[in-house]
């Protein structure tokens, strides 16, 4: 099957021609910058997933939000509802990049990890 | 008003520009390097913006705005720049005296070589004369960001957001994450503004619908946005009759593009393009006056930020040569934007080293390519298989080919 599919890996959105099969997978991509662009429509589609970026509540810090991320991507389908785990979740200062804030925090293997250093207030 | 400050170069503002032209500057064998900021922190927008993409060009991997900003604040630390913060830069004159208010009164700096990175504000509703009554509820899409991500405030309930450049687009993601009810994109182009990767992720992922050649007419409520009347428009932007729709809502987002903040380089009387209302700069980013270096969005409006390090990196090695010997190559040859491209940066090169050109295109197109000739010949060429408006070409063209250039002059063009 052909099938064009914007690769959102970056800005730069490259229109991608993907040839695939169902058993066979992904056999060639065209029309994309880097290499980045394989991995991701290999995952586009046959299990979609997203980063979650978002930010969590922090106490005694010098910012009032840490911002966060999945560590890795999650199922596309499942952002909502991560996002109301997410809604319980309070970090407390000092946060550091990378600190994981909660651990598996929806069963599917990605931590919530910080992006930004948080010093106490 | 205290003693004159002295600085090899010094660098106004501190978001990813200036940050990556400090550093460098300072890598480059600059003494004092001064990184002048207005807000309390550095960083400038990549700390709203936590979402990810940042830094797949410099770093080869996706990531947040706040991890990107982190990488460059460590650097600038590290090599002991000079970071003033809450400092707001109120003049700079051609000699390249800088006057700065902040919480330490009014201070002078006499620099060696200024290197302008204040980057862009945003438009608002007043720019682009929306009508209705002027209630609480209508924000700029950065503002929200801002509020949301930095300062933790909701700012309402059911969204629509005028307006489909990338922070918009990113919003309405953000904002439908967060509870809200996002109604609808309105866009009064045929085509979207942001980048195509953001149509899919913040928009299709979460069936937030997108609405093109149209625009909101009319704002509606009281003390707080209770509704907007949105309307087609035709190929001229007009409205089109008998296309009006009230759509309730308690907030209405702009992203509707943003202005350089070119005041300062308006002031120092550098020379700027009426297309992108920046610096002409050659090169070494130099603009017209001597010793005044621009990079970064206020040079030009980026809309990946590792291009805007890249460029900012080469802009604060310029500025630190030329305030620590006073030399740089001469730019003698002209660039000129030929069929097809809007604008293409720089204005002129001096043909002694690579240089990584930068343009857009007038349209969207498939199958082009990009060719810079000089008398009459080809001495470049690059495929472009997709070209738009809203995504800014860059383009490598090696030292070797300048030897090609004839009569001094260089034509960049959309060809087949």
């Amino acid at each position: 099957m052909n099938t064009t599919l914007i690769c959102i890996v970056c800005p730069v959105s490259c229109p991608c021609d993907v040839e695939w099969t169902e058993e066979g997978g992904v056999t060639k991509v065209e029309n994309n910058q880097c290499k980045l662009a394989f991995e991701y429509v290999e995952g586009e589609l046959f299990d979609p997933r997203r980063m979650l970026t978002t930010s969590v509540p922090v106490d005694g810090g010098n910012w009032p939000l840490v911002s966060v991320k999945s560590h890795v991507p999650i199922p596309k389908d499942q952002m909502l509802e991560a996002m109301k785990v997410i809604a319980d979740v309070r970090a407390t200062a000092p946060i550091k990049v990378g600190d994981v804030i909660m651990p598996d925090f929806i069963g599917s293997g990605a931590d919530l990890v910080a992006t930004r250093n948080v010093t106490v207030a | 008003m205290s003693a004159i400050e002295k600085a090899d170069v010094a660098v106004i503002g501190g978001g990813p520009a200036g940050l990556a032209a400090a550093a460098e500057a300072k890598a480059a064998g600059a003494g004092r390097v001064l990184l002048l900021e207005r807000d309390d922190r550095v960083g400038g927008i990549l700390n709203q913006q936590v979402h990810d993409g940042f830094g797949t060009k410099v770093f080869k991997e996706a990531l947040t705005g706040p991890e990107y900003a982190a990488i460059y604040e460590d650097r600038v630390n590290d090599r002991d720049v000079e970071t003033w913060l809450k400092t707001h830069v109120i003049d700079v004159t051609k000699d390249r005296l800088i006057t700065v208010h902040s919480d330490k009164g009014l201070r002078t700096i006499e620099a060696g070589s200024v290197v302008l990175s204040m980057g862009c504000r945003e438009r608002t509703r007043g720019a682009i004369g929306t009508a209705g009554t002027r209630p609480a509820g209508v924000f700029t899409a950065g503002a929200v960001q801002n509020y949301m991500n930095v300062r933790n405030l909701a700012v309402g309930r059911k969204v629509v957001i005028l307006g489909s450049g990338d922070i918009g687009l990113i919003m309405a993601r953000r904002m439908k994450l967060e509870g809200a009810e996002v109604v609808c994109v309105a866009e009064i182009l045929p085509q979207p503004s942001g980048i195509a990767g953001n149509m899919v992720r913040c928009l299709e992922d979460f069936d937030i619908p997108l609405y093109l050649s149209t625009t909101v007419v009319e704002i509606h409520g009281k003390s707080r946005v209770t509704g907007v009347t949105l309307a087609e428009v035709g190929p001229k932007m007009g409205e089109i009759k008998g296309t009006r729709r009230y759509v309730e809502c308690d907030t209405l987002l702009l992203s509707v593009g943003l202005i350089p903040e070119n005041e300062l380089t308006n002031k120092i009387g550098v020379v700027t393009s009426p297309v992108t209302t920046g610096a002409i700069v050659d090169d070494s980013f130099r603009t017209s006056v001597p010793g005044i270096f621009s990079c970064g969005n206020v040079l030009q409006v980026h809309d990946v930020v590792d291009y805007a390090t890249l460029e900012s990196e080469k802009a604060g090695t310029a500025a630190a040569i030329w305030a620590t010997t006073g030399k740089l190559p001469d730019a003698n040859i002209k660039v000129n934007a030929g069929e097809g491209l809007r604008y293409v940066l720089p204005a002129t090169i001096s043909g002694t080293d690579a240089v990584d050109f930068t343009m857009r295109s007038w349209k969207e197109d498939h199958d082009r390519a990009i060719i810079f000739k000089s008398g009459g010949e080809e001495i470049r060429r690059l495929k472009m298989p997709h070209m738009e408006p809203a995504g800014m070409i860059r383009v490598r063209v090696g030292k070797g080919r300048f030897k090609h250039i004839v009569n001094n002059e260089l034509t960049v063009e959309v060809g087949y």
